[in-house]
């Protein structure tokens, strides 16, 4: 009984912080009628925006103030990942309503309102004809989604609750303290956006595309405001402004305030880095080789296209500059392989992530040398994280191989879920690798005609890889065994 | 105590541990090094500072932590003689404003001092209240 009630207490601390999360999401959910102020014309739609995050910031001050426990509670791990599961689920619920109450039905709104928050960009909806709120709202989602704003903002406000809930994200530390360090997170991503609106705006976008399109670079989101994403402008400018914006976007926040104090040849150690350097400029060259050449007007726009799509597919960004539909076969293939890998770990980014394929790189190299040393040859196999040299266990490995395989497998049964609906072989593999590396480009499987069956599996594709899984299981495995154990009284003994 | 301070813990074991607990708790920027993984162990879900495993003797690992921009070093490790070492390089080769060390060992303590050393001694500690205690049944009447 001592335990069902110590256990009671600590969800009453889990659903008041999840509360939080909600007020947070419906404070962010007002900012798009800011918009109004320009553009008073479209105050029509204001009430769709202004129900749900009322309703959202309300509820939310209503469980974190009913639910919450005196005292200073710290979180272990896995209470902050149902934290992190319970958030993530209501924030994508609610952020749907705005698009239902644009004429979207609830498939296509939750459909979006992940592909918002997990910063994908595969889009159901129509942006020719969207107003300025629904397209600000996108953005302000992939902004917040990306660095998991909600989350952060938790970190740095709720005083001394332990690195739970921004670990169970996936967050590494900056500095020897969370608060610190989710201050510090935030501040190098409103830097990042504030110094995109104003390159975006120098290079000659108007106000409302520059602040959308900084938004949805810096958090590798890739909603755009155009049907043409970047291709709407066709212009070298903008295209490196957003190439600038995508790779900061995947730098490891650890990587970035290496880079900001100078530690530049701490940062060039970083296995990461070096992956990513690697894969941008051997990838474009191939594209450039073997797909790209001769397909555009001019020698200049072949380089443009095979360097941009390279570096959107890298880093998940999901932004474009052409239709991939007349590509040759190498250059799909080319494109699924860096969606599969994707960008850094504790950066915006998503994919199997860089660190994971470096240290299996790294372990195929170890292992082979392991062969050709005498059998009895001890060796250390370190590689650098940050600013410090980690020596690598097998049990490291094995957590990589896991991941791996949960990652493959679901990339598997969603495209054979594509195909089923009648897709082809190529364009299943490329979208639902789009969607669970939330990358967000697409060969047009989805739109606002796709069955209801196809956009769930990429929802749900969506948001697994977004969380990387594991938090997931274990949150789900954790509320189901605490739930019996709660609410079922033992009589057994 | 009320600003912030960036702390290094030299030894993890039980009162490391609770140091280290109690100081990122308040808010402070805390470094515990133990030169067995296994020891963080005794480190509480509040505890969001780093961790570094490797012998706190040793410059790199002291360098790591970045001892030289600390403001408190404390070293509780179990061996009277390590603590000395770690908050005499402390002290004299990182310049760190505020050292702290445990020492078992009474007859340590002067030496310590001399140092400029802040010392704390479980030994005297615990004799000096036993001591207290006696004394009080003796002064107060039958």
């Amino acid at each position: 009984m001592r335990a069902a009630r110590y256990l009671r207490n600590r969800y009453r601390a889990i659903l008041s912080y999840t509360g939080l999360v909600l007020f947070i999401g419906g404070v962010l959910m007002l900012t798009p009628l800011l918009v109004l102020i320009v553009r008073p014309r479209e105050a029509a739609g204001a009430w769709g925006f202004l129900l749900p995050a009322l309703t959202m910031a309300a509820l939310g001050v209503v469980i974190w103030r009913v639910f919450r426990v005196s005292g200073e509670l710290a979180l272990t791990l896995q209470e902050g990942g149902v934290v992190v599961l319970l958030g993530w689920v209501a924030l994508c619920l609610f952020s749907s309503w705005p698009f239902i109450a644009n004429g979207s039905n609830f498939t296509q709104a939750v459909f979006e309102s992940v592909s918002g928050w997990t910063t994908t960009g595969l889009t159901v909806v129509n942006v020719e004809e969207a107003g300025s709120l629904i397209l600000l709202w996108r953005s302000v989602m992939q902004f917040a989604g990306g660095a998991g704003l909600a989350i952060i903002m938790l970190s740095a406000i709720t005083g001394p609750t332990g690195p739970g809930f921004s670990s169970a994200e996936g967050r590494e530390q900056l500095v020897p303290h969370v608060r610190h360090s989710a201050k510090l997170v935030m501040g190098i991503y409103t830097g990042y956006a504030a110094l995109g609106i104003i390159a975006s705006l120098l290079t000659g976008m108007g106000w409302f595309d520059a602040i959308n399109h900084s938004f949805a670079a810096v958090s590798t989101g890739g909603f755009s405001t155009r049907a043409e994403s970047i291709g709407y402008w066709n212009s070298p400018a903008i295209e490196s402004v957003t190439l600038l914006l995508m790779v900061l976007g995947n730098l490891n926040f650890v990587t970035a305030w290496l880079l900001l104090r100078g530690k530049f040849r701490t940062a060039g150690r970083n296995g990461e880095l070096r992956l990513f350097a690697c894969l941008a400029v051997l990838c474009s060259v191939a594209l450039l080789l073997l797909t790209s050449a001769g397909m555009y007007a001019t020698r200049g726009k072949d380089i443009r296209v095979s360097v941009f799509q390279t570096v959107t597919a890298l880093t998940t960004t999901g932004f474009s500059t052409v239709e991939h539909a007349g590509w040759n076969s190498f250059g799909w293939l080319v494109l699924i392989v860096l969606m599969v890998i994707g960008g850094g770990t504790c950066s915006t980014a998503g994919g199997i992530k860089q660190y994971r394929v470096y240290m299996l790189w790294k372990s195929l190299i170890w292992q082979l040398r392991q062969f050709l040393l005498p059998r009895s040859a001890v060796t250390q196999n370190a590689v650098y994280e940050g600013e410090r040299r980690v020596f690598v266990d097998d049990d490291r490995l094995r957590q990589i191989g896991t991941f791996l395989f949960l990652y493959l497998l679901v990339l598997i049964v969603g495209s054979a879920i594509l195909a089923a609906h009648g897709n082809g072989l190529r364009e299943s593999v490329f979208e639902y690798a789009s969607a669970i590396g939330t990358v967000g480009l697409s060969v047009g499987i989805t739109g606002p005609e796709a069955p209801g069956g196809v956009l769930w599996a990429k929802t749900v594709g969506m948001f697994l890889g977004r969380l990387e899984f594991i938090v997931i299981i274990v949150a789900l495995s954790k509320l189901f065994r605490d739930s019996r154990s709660m609410f079922v009284p033992k009589n057994r003994g | 105590m009320s600003e912030h301070l960036y702390a290094v813990i030299v030894g993890c074991g039980r009162l490391g541990a609770l140091l280290a607990n109690q100081l990122s708790r308040k808010g402070h920027s805390v470094v515990a090094i133990d030169n067995d993984a296994d020891a963080f162990a005794g480190l509480a879900a509040e505890y969001s500072g780093f961790r570094i495993e490797g012998e706190a003797t040793e410059l790199a690992v002291l360098k790591e932590a970045k001892v030289d921009k600390a403001d408190l070093v404390i070293s509780t490790t179990r061996e009277d003689n390590v603590n000395l070492m770690v908050a005499q390089i402390a002290k004299e080769v990182f310049k760190v404003p505020r050292v702290m060390a445990r020492v078992f060992l009474p007859e340590y303590e002067d030496s310590y001092r001399r140092m400029g050393i802040e010392v704390v001694c479980p030994t005297r500690a615990a004799a000096d209240m036993f001591l207290n205690a006696l004394a009080e049944e003796e002064g107060s009447p039958k």
